[in-house]
């Protein structure tokens, strides 16, 4: 029997998945090898340190924001499906379309992970699916990012949408919950310039004069009021005049819509 | 282990540091979130732990003695002057002195993500962090942040920001706006990103080569606006003054 | 009182009931997060994606495919720091850059690793992530076949292999 052989079978045999007649063949070689015999002792100790392996525990944090997420997900009642169902025999083409997207994840990840394995089983339908899967992903990257506890990451979140030429309503929803509420100046103003490309939704509209009334940072109150002035939004001039008669309006933003106000018609 | 332990306890005795500083322990801490009314100065150290040097000028007064210090905010549990607890993942650290009780120091590793937030009128000073930094100046305050690497959130709302990169992480984008200071930015000469400068009333100036200003810049607001790319292109850096000038230079 | 099965649950869940996920969570958060930290090395990091991961779980509940759940999961899991890891380098990077960024030892905290873990971050990728997977998390052959688009004959192949790199590893640097 030759090492090598034997070698390639050390780990079903500490397995125990070998056949009866091959366990004693590697039995055999053991007895009179020295190499084989140290190295399954080495096997043996590294499957035992998998094994013995510490779990590390995450922070509490990480059970609190998904039970939250999913508490608001209960809420949204939206539509998640990436693959339409048809009416008829349902549970067969659902499964069906849960078996082509599986597919299309396997594929985008094998392609990084496993590329190598993997060989020439692609067509082009499993292409196509992985397209619009790509998309999908892309917006619950999204979504996520705008929930993630670092500004940077929320304004890289936000920074995604505008390369989108696509919007759900959900995803303006978000944009417009950043530039709203969110507690970072940066992250409101990278939000009041994200959603400026989407003025033509009265979702966004209306979220820019709730905005207007609602934000305190001179540097944001001046970019809502460009991007409303930019869109000759006639609503926008009664609560600018608001503004201009509060006085904790800082004296520039006060000069803006002065001067800008004449300009809407 | 036992090494680090031994050599720990030769670097508290060769420097005496731990009589007047604080520490604690930063396991499972996300983010350090320092709030402050006095002057804040945040420096890198090797240890994976907090350590705020109190450095008073006036002495804690004889009255006072075995009395804590009480502020709007909290109770002094440092005996350094401040007031320092744990929210979930994050380590909240506040500066219970007013105005100018003396500059303390507060000291982390470079990797931490730190979130310092000025409410008076003091200034931010953040050296040496490779982690994530947000700083902002609520009421009016100057921010300097040094040897920065991003990624950086910065806002202050009538101070200067100024900030010099070693390098610039491509991870996640870097904003940095202020509604009346002036904006000034220093990058490695060969750092890949995407810019976009922004000044309502200010001016912008740099000796990096961008592409054309934006000219479809929409109905003649004041705004002035450049978005260009350096060096191919790379992570969105954003500056943005209403009022101020901007000014992005290369490092030297 | 009957227990459910995983896919039982992600069924139900499937279904519309979305507490069925707390459950999933409770179940695998852990696993999810021990596998991302080993493969990564960073803590925070690995509670993000692995926050991410049953993000995704919740998204595309309609799409689970009454597959072995955990196939699916780590599918989801492996998938997840890909995108994370080709989103931080911005260039179309591949996973043996995961070997760089796990080398960088970050300066400051020092985290205490086992020797088990810092011998797998000397792997390939790719072999770390496969032994990850068999010996960690004990997926079988076939359900990793079935994730990866191979057989289990050439999985058991590639795992036996990198086990003997590992070997050299271990007992190299010990």
């Amino acid at each position: 029997m030759e090492t090598a052989h034997i070698k390639d079978r050390l780990v079903d045999y500490l397995d125990g998945t070998l056949e009866a007649y091959q366990r004693e063949e590697v039995k055999a070689h053991l007895d009179s090898c020295a190499a084989c015999s140290q190295e399954l002792e080495e096997l043996k100790t590294i499957l035992s340190a998998f094994k013995n392996e510490a779990m590390e525990r995450p922070s509490a944090s990480l059970r609190t924001n998904f039970y939250a997420l999913v508490e608001k997900e209960k809420k949204l009642d939206t539509k998640v499906l990436p693959l339409q169902v048809g009416k008829g025999r349902k549970t067969k083409e659902w499964a069906m379309g849960g078996v082509r997207m599986a597919a299309g994840v396997a594929l985008l990840v094998g392609a990084y992970f496993f590329g190598k394995y993997q060989e020439g089983n692609t067509n082009m339908e499993q292409i196509g699916n992985l397209r619009a899967e790509t998309l999908e992903v892309r917006q619950t990257a999204m979504l996520s990012l705008m929930e993630n506890t670092s500004a940077s990451k929320r304004i890289q979140g936000v920074n995604f949408i505008t390369e989108q030429d696509k919007l759900d309503t959900e995803i303006i929803g978000a944009l417009a919950d950043r530039m709203l509420y969110d507690e970072n100046t940066n992250v409101r103003l990278t939000a009041v310039e994200a959603l400026g490309k989407f003025t033509s939704f009265g979702q966004v509209k209306d979220a820019f004069i709730k905005a207007l009334k609602t934000e305190k940072d001179p540097t944001v109150q001046i970019a809502i009021i460009h991007t409303l002035v930019r869109i000759q939004e006639k609503r926008a001039i009664a609560p600018m005049r608001d503004l201009l008669g509060k006085e904790d309006t800082q004296p520039f933003v006060k000069e803006q819509i002065e001067s800008l106000i004449p300009s809407i018609i | 282990m036992k090494r680090s332990i031994a050599f720990l306890t030769v670097f508290v005795l060769s420097t005496g540091l731990w009589a007047q500083g604080y520490t604690h322990s930063l396991d499972g801490i996300k983010w350090v979130k320092i709030e402050s009314k006095s002057d804040i100065v945040v420096k890198t150290h090797s240890k994976s732990q907090l350590l705020i040097k109190g450095k008073t000028t006036d002495p804690i007064p004889e009255k006072a003695k075995g009395l804590r210090l009480v502020g709007d905010d909290g109770t002094d549990n440092t005996e350094v002057g401040f007031y320092v607890f744990k929210d979930g993942n994050d380590l909240i650290i506040r500066n219970l002195r007013k105005m100018d009780g003396g500059s303390s120091e507060i000291y982390l590793p470079s990797n931490q993500n730190i979130s310092v937030n000025s409410k008076g009128l003091n200034d931010i000073e953040i050296t040496g962090f490779s982690g994530e930094i947000e700083a902002s100046a609520e009421v009016t305050g100057n921010i300097t942040i040094l040897e920065a690497t991003g990624p950086i959130t910065a806002n202050s709302n009538t101070g200067n920001i100024s900030v010099t990169f070693n390098k610039v992480n491509q991870a996640a984008p870097i904003s940095i706006s202020t509604a009346t200071g002036e904006v000034d930015i220093t990058l490695p000469t060969d750092t890949p990103a995407d810019l976009s400068l922004q000044s309502t009333m200010g001016e912008i100036y740099t000796n990096f080569d961008l592409s054309v200003p934006d000219k479809n810049g929409l109905k003649a607001v004041s705004t002035q606006k450049i978005n260009g790319a350096i060096n191919k292109g790379g992570v969105k850096i954003n500056l943005n003054s209403a009022t101020g000038n901007i000014y992005l230079r290369k490092k030297q | 009182m009957e227990t459910l099965t995983d896919e039982n649950l992600m069924m139900d869940v499937a279904r519309g009931n979305l507490d069925g996920l707390k459950l999933l969570f409770e179940r695998h958060h852990m696993h999810v997060f021990n596998f991302l930290y080993k493969m990564t090395g960073d803590r925070m990091l690995s509670e993000d994606i692995a926050q991410d991961v049953f993000y995704k779980i919740m998204k595309y509940r309609t799409s689970y495919n009454n597959g072995k759940f955990v196939s699916w999961l780590f599918t989801i899991a492996r998938n997840s720091l890909n995108t994370h890891f080709r989103n931080q380098r911005h260039t179309d990077g591949d996973m043996d850059q995961l070997n760089e960024v796990q080398l960088q030892e970050p300066e400051g905290r020092e985290e205490e690793f086992s020797h088990l873990h810092r011998a797998l971050s000397k792997l390939e990728a790719s072999d770390r992530e496969l032994l990850l997977l068999n010996r960690f998390q004990e997926i079988k052959y076939a359900e990793l076949a079935e994730m990866t688009g191979s057989t289990p004959g050439a999985i058991k192949t590639k795992v036996s292999r990198a086990l003997g790199k590992l070997r050299e590893i271990y007992f190299g640097i010990i």
